[in-house]
């Protein structure tokens, strides 16, 4: 067999159905193997190589396998780097095919030849150059076990010409275990049990958990924890969806943007319980001053996380839901109600200053906010909710509710990628079309990678695209609005007819300026399962609260623009 | 409370001999701005495991986190940090007991 067709079988016995991808001249050999396997293999030809790779990371993320991308190298491959970075820090696992040119021609800069193994190393979990067609069964092995296991992220295959061209026999290969790279970690009896007496001897311990319940499947060991020692918790931005919003002990979303009552929760508990989470600055404000009154306990499976940014009492290498599952056994059952409601107050000055003034502003212009509680009021809690970065993404994160299923939550944490989300919800519903997929973004984001509706439309995917204008770069004119004295350097968008861009991909297309008009337009757009696009003009200059500003504490919150906590 | 005190570092890493771990090893390096003041590269004691030997300036804090994220490479097997004058010998010691250990967990 060629290269080419080894790599197709390879890809088969991974399980892979789905590939992302753009073809070209280094990476034809695949593609054109890839018409023999159609049947087996769906290929969703993308607008952009961007589109591709974000597309992936949707599709891994609320299907907790690896999503695959295939492109051509030089300007194909460096198309998608940032999406490599963003799965990299958002551990999402992805497998990166690229196209290289022969061996002979490496380092001659050829044409389209980039040296795409050192561009990636810093922003992958691995990356190899496969040059010989007898290294693609195991090199895809280890891609895709690499990918998945231990704190998932992004691998990148680079295929040379020979080594798709050349001939070889195909021995299926498998890989779950490298000897230098250890996932298995087990924390000891010893270990636990100390953890247990910290917990047990904890008057006001808290729970913040991020996307490490999502990729362990730790859902449910991290509600028989909380209930057994009766523990409220706050999520991380990726860590929202694994707990029910409306479950007793969920106190809601931390940080900058967060729910009031975490982050007083952070600032007043005896004992922290950090579970798959890396405590990022968006979640901490200054560290100088973050919980520093509280013993803290890090579970976490990646050993450079524990201690990185926070130094700890008790660190617990380990998956969250082995680790969490053998923690509850171990701990005493306990109620701590007075406790659990030690944040009521903060909640109910929330809802009061922040929550309210939001949702129900009586006239005016559409509140943001209003898009993202209309939207979940219809749903019910049963859509997977994608966004882009900015203040669509903060007001998705805390206006959303959801129920019952996790992995619900699709975005772009710690990298922030405007762009991420068209193609990510593309992706998010390619993986499950059973589910509703809706996607909130901004002006600024749609266009970033508004090409991806030309996928939309070719491959019939029925993403709900809600897009929230302000004609502004909104996040930005935010900061510029408190922090820099309105100086709006750069900000204003002009925006096209966004009416006439719909009708040109053949895709419905809804608009909405009077509140009355809101909930019949979110009712019409998820009366049918095809690609739509409501766009809502919000008021312009709206803001999100409450604020974290950079760099402050998170005791020091912002409830508008006049009034702190 | 003044600026942590830097000491002079050896770090060393146990590697498998493969193509690209040494600019992906230095990337670390460059990242936090830390100047490389000596590199080895060696076959080490152990059989078949290559041996990174960097000598570098820095706070206890860093020095700790750069061997987490040697670590974290696939194809590191074990890292170190210790301070110039007192290295330990049991290294390689520490590094055979440990491919031992995940040898056995292999059959
Ligand atoms: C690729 C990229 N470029 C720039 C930024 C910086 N940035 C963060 S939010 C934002 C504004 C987003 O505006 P828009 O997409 O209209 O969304 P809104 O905040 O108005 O909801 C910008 C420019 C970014 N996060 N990503």
């Amino acid at each position: 067999m060629t290269g080419a067709e080894i790599l197709m079988e390879s890809l088969l016995a991974q399980g892979v159905d789905t590939v992302f991808g753009y073809p070209g001249g280094q990476i034809m050999p695949v593609y054109d193997k890839l018409y023999d396997y159609s049947d087996r293999l769906r290929h969703i030809l993308v607008r952009h190589e961007q589109g591709a790779i974000h597309a992936a990371q949707g599709y891994a993320r609320v299907k907790n396998v690896p999503g695959t991308v295939m492109v051509t190298s030089g300007p194909g491959a460096t198309n998608v780097v940032t999406g490599i970075a963003d799965a990299m820090i958002d551990s999402t696992p992805v497998v990166v095919i690229a196209g290289q040119v022969s061996n002979a021609a490496l380092g001659t800069d050829a044409f389209q030849e980039t040296d795409f193994v050192n561009l990636t190393t810093p922003i992958t979990k691995w990356t190899y150059q496969i040059r010989r067609p007898e290294d693609v069964a195991w090199a895809v092995a280890r891609a895709y076990y690499i990918a998945s296991s231990g704190r998932p992220g992004p691998v990148v295959l680079d295929f040379t010409k020979d080594g798709q061209t050349g001939l070889a026999e195909y021995v299926p290969a498998r890989c779950d275990y490298i000897r230098s790279y250890v996932t298995d970690h087990e924390p000891s009896d010893a270990l636990l049990t100390r953890a247990a007496a910290m917990i047990d001897a904890a008057q006001r311990p808290f729970v913040v958990f991020g996307h490490g319940i999502v990729l362990s499947g730790a859902e449910d060991a991290l509600k028989a924890f909380l209930y057994k020692g009766d523990i409220p918790a706050g999520s991380t931005l990726l860590g929202l969806s694994s707990l029910d919003s409306d479950d007793t002990h969920f106190k809601g979303m931390l940080g900058m943007h967060g729910n009031l009552a975490p982050n007083v929760m952070t600032q007043n508990c005896d004992l922290l319980i950090a579970v798959g989470m890396r405590f990022d600055d968006r979640v901490t404000g200054t560290v100088k001053t973050y919980a520093k009154q509280a013993k803290v306990i890090h579970i976490d499976i990646d050993p450079s996380e524990i201690g990185k940014i926070i130094s700890v009492d008790l660190g617990i290498l380990g998956d969250a839901k082995q680790v969490l599952t053998r923690l509850t056994e171990l701990i005493g059952s306990r109620t701590r109600t007075e406790w659990n409601h030690f944040t009521d107050d903060i909640k109910a000055v929330e809802k009061l200053k922040v929550i309210n003034p939001e949702l129900r502003p009586g006239d005016g212009a559409i509140n943001p906010g209003e898009v993202v509680d209309i939207v979940a009021k219809v749903c019910q809690g049963d859509a997977i909710v994608v966004t882009d970065v900015g203040q669509n993404q903060m007001l998705a994160a805390r206006y959303s509710r959801f129920k019952g299923v996790s992995a619900s939550f699709v975005t772009s944490g710690g990298l922030g990628t405007m762009g991420f989300g068209l193609p990510a919800a593309m992706g998010a519903k390619v993986a499950l079309p059973g589910r509703r997929v809706c996607l909130f973004v901004g002006d600024g984001g749609f266009q970033m990678t508004m090409q991806e509706l030309g996928t939309l439309m070719q491959e019939g995917i029925g993403v709900k695209i809600v897009l929230v204008n302000n004609n502004w770069l909104g996040n930005v004119r935010q900061w510029q609005e408190l922090f820099l004295g309105k100086r709006y350097s750069a900000t204003r968008m002009l925006n096209p007819e966004y009416s006439r861009i719909a009708e040109a991909y053949g895709i419905s297309y809804d608009s909405v300026e009077d509140r009355a008009d809101l909930l019949p337009a979110v009712e019409r757009l998820f009366a049918d399962d095809a690609p739509a696009i409501l766009q809502v003009h919000v008021r312009e200059e709206a803001n999100v609260f409450p604020m974290i500003p950079p760099g402050k504490s998170v005791s020091e919150i912002m409830l508008n623009k006049t009034e702190w906590i | 409370m003044g600026e942590p005190k830097e000491y002079l570092y050896v770090i060393t890493a146990y590697t498998e001999n493969s193509v690209g771990l040494l600019s992906s090893i230095a990337g670390i390096f460059t990242r936090r701005s830390l100047n490389i003041e000596k590199l080895l590269v060696y076959p080490s004691k152990v059989e078949g495991i290559h041996k990174f030997k960097i000598h570098t300036r820095t706070t206890p804090v860093r020095a700790r986190e750069v061997v987490l994220q040697i670590e974290k490479k696939v194809d590191v097997i074990r890292a170190f940090a210790v301070v110039d004058d007192e290295r330990s010998p049991r290294e390689a010691a520490i590094v055979r007991e440990f491919l031992k250990n995940r040898d056995k967990n292999n059959i």
